[in-house]
């Protein structure tokens, strides 16, 4: 009923008004059309490197934009000739894997003991956490990580980066976790405490089915920094074999011998689909994640 | 009178159970806190340590400590000026785009009132935040490449603007260069930092803006004096984390650029990394002292950047 009155009243506002519908719907256009482009912004560069693996040798290089017939054998090429890509593919996945489990774990962990236990010292922790994202300590630590693995004998090992890899991401995944918590009333634990149930059990009987959405959120953040990790790979490791696909890509010369273009392409198209894919998958949680108060630290 | 005398040590001795009992708690932060200490903590400490020696790792000659040395070469280093300079530039170049633009597109998702349309966009916009950055510096460089990239090949072989003769050069020694590779930060950022300004958007109450209408407020007015204000510690936040991040970025640079030093990538950060693990024999000590210069040039700029953006009311 509400909703027909109000159609109807809008109704009447525009026909008394004949100009100003006209330049609600004109402001209404400039408004798509500005979206429509930035929307094409993003996409057509991502269009262009799928049309790139999918195009016949000879287009790659004769300045064509669309291909002038489909060729798939790219994909077979490059995981059956490319040198280490197998070896660079399973590297990628066995540490993305080690870490945004470790990484996401750490963080619901102390997450959870700052914001709904009792924790002395918490405003030290927690101070010492936002920090460190003003600080570019990924950079000035990498020389004493570097010596820390050599010494240990970690150099070209996959350990060698799963370790350092955790704490990337781990201060801002755990203020992310620290604003998903804050959203649960802390009168939840209180009730689940009388009945006699320990932290640890309220934390994975009652909290991790609130903060679903949430860790969305940190596993597709995590993921994207594990996947895509350039520079301590590009320190850590200098054997082919044991590189990620990260510092494959960008140390392959594109257009010289094995490395055609629409092979090179076809990889990089195999590199970016599983985080795509991933989001595409997962976007509802992870929209309703970010409102949850992942934006909130 | 004895109930008075007894109860401070009732309680003291009770605070500090409470305290012990409360302590077990950072068994749960015991995890991130190792990872924190192994990997980051101690690691800095290391390079605080070894930028006051002589420390080359391809050396077999013991370190030695030599003061402040280091500190006082690199700040000599024409080319530590040279590499905070471009790292500047770049950071000011940067930094309107991936404020402003995300700002400007997040009021307009805003306005967008059918709601699945308002999310395609959203969804849009965030699958560069689903890349991994250097995965984009890759796809970039291929972008900007002089001959199979996408954007010269629309200038010469479909818009007709230039000749393969005069084509623009996007990467390597040209003047294009840093500008190029800001945009592609923009480009990545669009989707992240437009949800930062939607959720700010999201937190405003709609009676503040009815009251401005109320008042006689047109659409300007009312983004001036209602809008920006709210914005204010989300505008904040961006500003000074990405200042920071922006200062110190070495992917970019290293994938986009390489090692040249004549090129305008060749910033105090790729300085840095080529000292340490490639020149020579690989001066280390060095290096870290650079490191620590650099780092302290961003505190600085950071620290003033929280000056001028404090609380004055």
């Amino acid at each position: 009923m509400s909703v027909s009155a109000k159609s109807i009243r809008s109704a009447q506002a525009i026909a008394t008004y004949p100009g100003r519908k006209q330049g609600l719907r004109l402001s209404a256009v400039a408004l798509h059309a500005t979206l429509i482009f930035f929307c094409l912004v993003i996409i057509l560069p991502l269009l262009w490197v799928v049309l790139m693996s999918v195009k016949p040798v000879t287009d790659a290089y004769s300045g064509k934009l669309l291909p002038s017939q489909f060729d798939f054998t790219h994909y077979g090429y490059a995981l059956q000739r490319l040198p280490y890509i197998w070896r660079n593919f399973g590297n990628s996945i066995i540490v993305t894997f080690s870490t945004v489990l470790l990484t996401s774990a750490c963080a619901v962990l102390a997450a959870y003991a700052i914001v709904h236990l009792r924790l002395p010292g918490k405003l030290l922790l927690v101070s010492l956490l936002v920090g460190t994202l003003y600080f570019p300590t990924r950079l000035v630590s990498i020389i004493g990580i570097f010596r820390i693995q050599a010494s240990l004998g970690l150099i070209n090992t996959l350990p060698g980066l799963i370790l350092p890899y955790v704490t990337l991401n781990l201060a801002l995944s755990i203020l992310v976790m620290k604003g998903i918590f804050e959203q649960i009333s802390p009168e939840i634990l209180d009730a689940a405490r009388i009945d006699g149930a320990s932290s640890w059990r309220i934390l994975w009987m009652v909290m991790l089915p609130l903060i679903a959405n949430g860790l969305v959120v940190l596993l597709i953040i995590n993921f994207v920094t594990a996947w895509g990790e350039f520079l301590l790979a590009y320190t850590l490791t200098n054997d082919q074999a044991m590189r990620t696909l990260p510092v494959a890509l960008a140390t392959a010369m594109g257009g010289f011998g094995e490395w055609v273009w629409p092979a090179l392409a076809a990889v990089y198209v195999m590199a970016i689909a599983p985080g795509i894919t991933a989001f595409a998958v997962a976007q509802r949680w992870y929209m309703k994640g970010l409102q949850e108060g992942a934006l909130k630290f | 009178m004895a109930s008075t005398a007894i109860s401070p040590g009732v309680t003291y001795r009770s605070s500090r159970l409470l305290w012990l009992r409360d302590s077990i708690n950072w068994l749960y932060v015991l995890p991130a806190l190792f990872f924190f200490c192994m990997y980051m903590l101690y690691p800095i400490i290391e390079v605080v340590v070894i930028s006051f020696t002589d420390y080359k790792y391809l050396s077999n000659e013991p370190m030695r400590f030599i003061g402040l040395t280091n500190f006082i070469n690199a700040l000599q280093d024409p080319v530590v000026h040279l590499g905070l300079w471009r790292a500047l530039y770049f950071t000011l170049i940067f930094l309107p785009g991936v404020i402003f633009i995300p700002l400007f597109v997040a009021i307009l998702i805003d306005r967008v009132s059918n709601p699945s349309l308002a999310s395609l966009y959203r969804i849009i916009l965030l699958i560069p935040a689903v890349i991994p950055g250097p995965m984009i510096f890759v796809l970039w460089r291929w972008m900007y490449d002089f001959e199979v990239g996408p954007i010269n090949t629309i200038l010469v072989n479909y818009l007709h603007l230039f000749t393969y003769r005069n084509a623009p050069q996007w990467l390597g020694n040209s003047p294009l260069t840093i500008p190029a590779i800001a945009f592609v930060e923009w480009w990545w950022g669009l989707g992240y930092h437009t949800m930062f300004f939607l959720a700010g958007l999201a937190a405003i109450p709609r009676e503040l803006f009815e009251a401005a209408r109320v008042d006689g407020a047109n659409e300007w007015q009312m983004f001036w004096n209602v809008t920006l204000p709210r914005l204010r510690p989300i505008f904040v936040i961006l500003v000074v984390l990405r200042f920071g991040t922006a200062m110190a970025v070495i992917d970019e640079y290293i994938i986009m650029g390489g090692f040249n030093r004549a090129l305008p990538t060749y910033t105090w950060t790729v300085y840095m990394w080529h000292l340490a693990f490639n020149i020579g024999n690989w001066f280390q000590g060095y290096a870290a002292a650079i490191g620590w210069i650099g780092a302290a040039a961003m505190l600085i700029v950071v620290g003033f950047l929280f000056y001028v953006f404090r609380d004055r009311d």
